[in-house]
Parts: C-alpha cells; structure tokens; sequence
C-alpha cells in the first residue's frame, strides 16, 4: 500500500515538472544576402569598344540583395574601372557604367531608382525595403581614340557592396 | 501577406546556391581577456561556389582602413562553410572604427569571366 502511494506521488511530482510551459525564443536580425545571378558578358560592337549592352551583344551582370529587415543596408554598386585581366593595354581605356534595379519581389523598390545616388562609377541604392532586389549593371570600355583592342581574354569586377546604415 | 512572406522565403532559399553572409549587422565590442583590448564575433557563411576565400577589414567612416586583430586577414571558407571569426581591437580605436567587412576574394587564374566581387559591412554601435 505504502509502495504504491510512493509511486503515485512520485508520479504526480514528475508530471508537475512536465506541465511547466516551455518557451520558444526567436530573435529576427538584420542580415544582407549578396547573391551573384548573372555573369556578365562583355560584346564587342566596334574593334574599340567592349560593352556589356544587349544591343551590343553583351550580357548584362546582375546582382541580386536579400534584406531581410527593412532600412538596415544600402547597396553600393561600383562598375569596373580596370580590367584585372587583359592583354598589355599601352593606350587609356575609358570606362563608363551605370546600376539600375532590374527586378523586384515588393513593387514599392521601384522606386529605388529614382533615389539613387550616383558618382563616379558607384550607385548607392537605399534598401528601405524588406525582400530582394536585383540589380543590373551597364559597363562600357573604349580604348585610345578609336583604337582597336589587342586579341585576348578580358575580365573586369564589379563590386556590389551590402553597407550596414 | 502570406504570400509575400512565402516568396520573400522562397528567395531568400534559393540563394543558398550563390551567396555571401556576414553577420550580425550591428556588432558589440565586449571587453576582452587582454587590457584595453576589445572584441566581438562575427560569423561568415560562404554560399558561393566561385570564392574560396574572403578578406576582413576593419574600416572608419571614409572607408580608410583601422588596425585590428584577428587570427587571420584573408580566411579560406569552403562552400557551405560557416566560420566565426574574432576581432580585437584597442579601446581607443572603438573611436574610429565604424564598419567591419567581409569581402570576396578570387584567386586570379580563376578568373576568367566578369564576375562580382561581393562586400558586406557591418556597422559598430
């Protein structure tokens, strides 16, 4: 008898310490997810001219920014202003490019275009919307004056940077 | 509502293929086992099957480098690999020091198409 009252006790005691509510804890951070999505391609419209337009052959590199927390980041692109791989080059190259949003999971980042801050060959963009933002680059390189570009392989970088606010 | 968090999620998913995470974005210096030496933690999470290796960089508000230390500058981080990294720096550089950064490195044989270099900073509160 004495046994089987230990045991229930026992039991109930055991069950107490189960019917304790457990809690779940979650915290949300901000966080910036750089995602390469296409390579860009440089097409060569004239002998003296490398471009990544479409109409001039190129493909255009995009680059898509996750945020997942609104206002926390800026994008801040920056076209190439060198190549980092050539063929000896013994003449200027002038470089020209430009970002733009390409695509948009929340229609209100349209309107990262309009507040756009360009210089020199950067775009800054304001992501002061939760989601993701692809962004396309133009870059164009014009060699001398009208001066044909040696035959090789040409690479540049674009730099997209993800800069906490 | 549903709908929009579904798709941001299925984005954000899919781009565990190719990315570059650093986090968190708003860094605490905390004091650390050395003198008038601080530290934080920050985690680095390579989802980007072309860069191996990722450079640290401790920078003030202009971008101009601010010394610190870490075990190393450039750190090679494999696919799907998530690394913490600790950065001491002196307690008088806390003044200037604003952004820690975490940037894509390309070992240069490799390169043979235009890619993107990928740069995320945090900022120091």
């Amino acid at each position: 008898m004495f046994r089987n009252i230990l045991v229930g006790a026992v039991a109930l005691l055991t069950a107490s310490v189960y019917a304790e509510n457990v809690p779940i804890y979650g915290t949300v951070e901000g966080n910036c997810i750089v995602v390469p999505d296409t390579t860009g391609v440089y097409g060569v419209p004239a002998s003296d001219t490398l471009s990544t337009a479409v109409a001039d052959g190129g493909v255009l590199p995009v680059v898509r920014y996750d945020v997942i927390i609104a206002d926390y980041y800026k994008a801040v692109i920056t076209t190439p202003t060198a190549f980092s791989e050539s063929p000896p080059l013994n003449d200027v190259v002038n470089w020209t490019g430009s970002a733009a949003v390409h695509e948009v999971s929340d229609a209100g980042m349209s309107a990262y275009d309009t507040g756009k801050v360009e210089y020199n060959s950067t775009t800054e963009f304001d992501l002061t919307i939760a989601g993701s933002t692809w962004f396309e680059m133009d870059s164009k390189a014009e060699y001398g004056y009208d001066k044909p570009f040696p035959g090789g392989n040409y690479t540049a970088m674009v730099e997209a940077n993800c800069i906490a606010k | 509502m549903h709908r929009k968090i579904i798709t941001i999620i299925l984005v954000l998913f899919s781009g565990y293929v190719s990315a570059h995470s650093w986090t968190p974005t708003y860094p605490k210096f905390l004091p650390s086992y050395m003198d008038k030496v601080v530290e934080t933690e920050m985690t680095l999470f390579n989802k980007r099957q072309d860069v191996e290796y990722y450079r640290i960089d401790v920078l003030d508000e202009n971008m101009n480098p601010v010394i610190f230390a870490s075990a190393n500058k450039i750190y090679k981080v494999g696919y799907l690999q998530k690394i913490k990294i600790l950065i001491f720096l002196r307690e008088e550089s806390l003044i200037d020091a604003v952004y820690i950064c975490s940037k894509s490195m390309f070992i240069k044989s490799y390169t043979s198409l235009n890619r993107v270099s990928s740069r995320i900073c945090s900022k120091i509160r």
